[in-house]
């Protein structure tokens, strides 16, 4: 408390340094899930074949647990799986290993946030899809995709920021983002002031939700632009 | 790969063990959750001024925040918090022993109280306006209509929510690991101590987890489908 507000000062303009890190440990997984749990989606709307218990079960597993154990397991696990092949991927940056483990978690939570959407959706509307003629992707890109998307959002949002917030947690295994340094700075000075240096991290997820929820509202009025007419 | 099955089968009642911490905790924050979803929903349904804003902008705020840093904050600041408290009726402060599990129980509460306030409003106002006309109409007072007829309805209507924010305490609750308390995560990476085998406990310790969240899962399942038996007959008609 005592002179804490300085440190508070002095630690904001070190930790807005590593806002375009946390970023990257947002964007690159969030890129990376869509395309995966769109897959994830399509096959687990599809036939009940090995494929779809195999994938049922990686999306329950990455459902079930908690993401900090993910990443435990993917930090300890993967330099034991390439171990046999002669290949040593100890020295590989923390965040590599924290990006793979929240794909599979993020990808899991982003298919089923698909398919509820997809099973929301008209059927009809796929019907008089093909109706008009349309080929399998024309359908898809212009029918199946705006629809389940629109759906989609207002929970893919929700998943978004608590994608965001979780990156937090990378610190763990020692990636260096807004947390992990805030981390760095509170051992530099042990004992005193920790408060104010998570109080600037603090406020600066803050703005960075702020601004993923307002591309998301633009986003959302996008989708539902043809709506007015309806209603 | 070479995993030691041998230790991870010994190692499931030493980790089993700390369960019971585990559930304590997200029952205990669960619990202190809703008391205070329920308070910032009274103040923001009975549009009480100041604090009605004051509420709002503290839930944006814990929402925008990360969990971690809130458990830290929490870790950090409790303690001077408790300090000033030293000497008043009869509470002695001991620094020796800080209490990290009720640290991360108010972190965890105002966290998903944040969360929670959503789902008491909406749940409130999605009862009936008619149903507490009705009520009065029978000649019951303000608080036999809110007791006997609004807050049951209210519940139901609150139960799916709540379940999945339980299913996410459930799973938050291994980051308090991060925060000195010996759940059941800190307990898996305890274990590993003697032989190194920390991808095996970390293992362990999903493999319990996915149980846990897999039998509760169909727990709140049949809590929700038992507390939704009044909704179909009036659906039906």
């Amino acid at each position: 408390m005592w002179r804490g507000h300085e440190l508070f000062i002095s630690s904001l303009p070190v930790l807005v340094e590593y806002i375009p890190a946390t970023l990257f440990y947002f964007l690159v997984p969030t890129v990376i899930s869509l395309v995966l749990g769109a897959w994830i989606c399509r096959v687990r709307v599809g036939k009940k074949n090995a494929l779809y218990w195999l994938v049922s079960l990686f999306v329950s597993f990455f459902r079930g647990t908690p993401g900090l154990v993910q990443i435990y397991i993917v930090f300890f696990g993967l330099p034991k799986i390439f171990e046999p092949f002669g290949i040593n991927i100890n020295r590989w940056d923390a965040g590599i290993f924290y990006v793979i483990a929240t794909c599979c978690n993020f990808s899991s939570f982003v298919s089923e946030a698909f398919r509820g959407a997809y099973e929301a959706i008209d059927k009809d509307q796929i019907e008089a899809g093909y109706s008009i003629g349309y080929s399998r992707w024309q359908c898809f890109r212009h029918v199946i995709a705006p629809l389940t998307m629109q759906i989609a959002l207002p929970n893919l949002k929700n998943l978004e920021i608590d994608l965001l917030k979780g990156t937090a947690i990378a610190y763990v295994i020692g990636v260096v983002d807004v947390m992990g340094r805030a981390d760095k700075i509170i051992a530099q000075h042990r004992g005193y002031g920790q408060i104010w240096i998570l109080l600037a991290a603090a406020i600066l997820y803050f703005l960075i939700n702020v601004v993923i929820e307002l591309v998301f509202n633009s986003l959302t009025r996008h989708y539902s632009r043809h709506e007015r007419g309806i209603a | 790969m070479n995993l030691n099955v041998k230790f991870m089968i010994s190692d499931i009642p030493t980790v089993l063990s700390a369960l019971p911490v585990t559930l304590e905790l997200t029952f205990a924050s669960l619990f202190f959750a809703i008391l205070l979803a329920v308070l910032f929903g009274v103040c923001i349904l009975k549009k009480i001024p100041v604090l009605k804003q004051f509420v709002i902008g503290l839930n944006t705020f814990i929402k925008g925040v990360p969990l971690i840093v809130q458990l830290l904050f929490c870790y950090y600041a409790l303690p001077y918090v408790l300090r000033a408290f030293d000497g008043v009726l009869g509470y002695t402060y001991d620094p020796k022993h800080p209490s990290y599990f009720g640290f991360a129980v108010v972190a965890f509460a105002f966290n998903y109280g944040a969360y929670m306030t959503d789902v008491v409003v909406s749940s409130y106002r999605a009862v009936d306006k008619g149903q507490l006309e009705a009520a009065y109409s029978v000649g019951m007072s303000t608080f036999q209509a809110m007791w006997r007829i609004v807050i049951p309805q209210a519940v139901v209507i609150s139960l799916p929510n709540l379940s999945n924010y339980f299913m996410w305490l459930l799973k938050a609750t291994s980051l308090a690991s991060v925060v000195n308390v010996f759940e059941l995560l800190a307990t898996a990476r305890a274990s590993t101590a003697v032989n190194y085998a920390i991808l095996e406990g970390y293992l362990v310790a999903a493999g319990i987890y996915w149980a846990v969240c897999i039998l509760a899962e169909q727990i709140l399942k049949r809590i929700n489908k038992k507390m939704n038996r009044y909704q179909k007959t009036v659906s039906a008609v």
